[in-house]
């Protein structure tokens, strides 16, 4: 059915959690594509035979004929089909858009969570073009930042205590923290510092502890 | 003219509306998949989606009818009129209120704009007071006849509820 699929790949972005990212769709991406080509194809023999038929109007016309009625029902039966072909590929068009934009949308605001390296589970949903780009997309925030000289992922409420309690995740070794080095060693429960340890629980390095 | 990407504008437009076609078309066989014929003759009755209907009925292509939720005679229209509150719209399409707007320029039925707004009116404020005073476990009962917009009205209502009791 016409621009079908298009609006499966759209549900799919509907029915997720927003601001969540789900695998990306290459199997249904590309079967809308070749819906699209095989539009394409269609449309463009219907308008080769548009042409024709335009043609034979205009020889008729220098002979002060018209087209038949036959000729011109079918004159009329050629363009609808070209339109309801035109208006599916414009359809799947703003699918695929659609898609590829929401999900564009919801990387970029994946920037501003996490701090460059994108966590697995995550970066194994994108496909080849959103990671570039989100690789892309974190530099250029990470260079405004710089060239401000001021953090501006940071949490927008200030916390009540500058220091927090953690439990670390992996086996990292001695890391030079800003006011101690301290030895990330597995299930370590350590006392840091927020801004040392934020960027490691945005890793998922680091588990924060309640107290 | 909403926002081209907008999801839900999108689908809203992938509803399936009855169409009278007024002229042949040639090439698009893949409509009734049952026959091999690759041609659609005049006269014959399709369901297209509104995003193809909107643009053939414009060009004089296809005669749109409406879905049969908007039909001057027909039980939606009862049942919003004796009680518009508890009519499951849901499960007649997502997004009633939408396709409703949209539809209601082209179609000829002029009384199509004063029923969505008579059904809108009497569900909002039901909405909103379920959405302020339910216990979750009612509400999740009541969410279940609501369209799309409803369910995120419902939402808004309850987020609010909840800021104020901070």
């Amino acid at each position: 059915m016409y621009g079908k699929k298009g609006s499966e790949l759209v549900k799919e972005l509907a029915s997720s959690e927003p601001g969540q990212l789900s695998a990306f769709n290459n199997d249904l991406f590309a079967q809308v594509i070749d819906e699209c080509t095989g539009h394409l194809h269609h449309l463009g023999s219907l308008i080769r035979k548009i042409e024709e038929l335009k043609k034979i109007e205009e020889i008729k016309k220098l002979n002060n004929q018209e087209l038949e009625e036959s000729e011109k029902q079918l004159l009329k039966a050629h363009n609808s089909g070209a339109l309801i072909h035109h208006l599916s590929l414009l359809r799947n068009k703003r699918c695929l858009m659609a898609y590829v934009y929401n999900r564009a949308e919801t990387i970029r605001s994946l920037g501003w969570a996490v701090e460059r390296v994108l966590p697995e589970e995550i970066e194994e949903k994108l496909s080849g073009s959103e990671k570039e780009y989100f690789k892309n997309h974190a530099a250029s925030l990470q260079s405004y930042m710089s060239e401000l000289d001021l953090d501006l992922a940071v949490d927008m409420v200030p916390p009540k205590d500058p220091y927090i309690k953690v439990r670390v995740l992996e086996d990292i070794g001695n890391v030079l923290l800003s006011d101690q080095s301290a030895n990330l060693a597995r299930h370590a429960i350590l006392f840091l510092r927020r801004t040392d340890a934020e960027q490691y629980i945005s890793q998922a390095i680091f588990t924060l502890m309640l107290w | 003219m909403a926002n081209y990407y907008d999801i839900d504008d999108v689908l809203a437009e992938q509803e399936f509306l009855p169409v009278l076609f007024q002229q042949g078309a040639e090439g698009v066989g893949l409509f009734d998949s049952g026959d091999d014929a690759n041609e659609v003759e005049a006269g014959a009755k399709v369901e297209l989606p509104f995003c193809l209907a909107r643009d053939l009925h414009v060009r004089g292509v296809v005669a749109i009818d409406v879905p049969p939720y908007f039909r001057k005679v027909s039980r939606t229209r009862k049942e919003i009129e004796a009680d518009a509150a508890h009519v499951d719209l849901r499960s007649r399409c997502q997004y009633f209120y939408e396709l409703g707007l949209k539809i209601a320029p082209l179609a000829g039925d002029k009384s199509i704009g004063p029923f969505l707004l008579v059904a809108f009116q009497t569900r909002y404020k039901e909405v909103l007071v379920k959405a302020h005073t339910a216990a979750s476990a009612v509400a999740s009962k009541h969410l279940t006849l609501l369209t799309n917009e409803e369910v995120k009205l419902c939402e808004a209502g309850q987020s609010s509820t909840a800021a104020f009791k901070k």
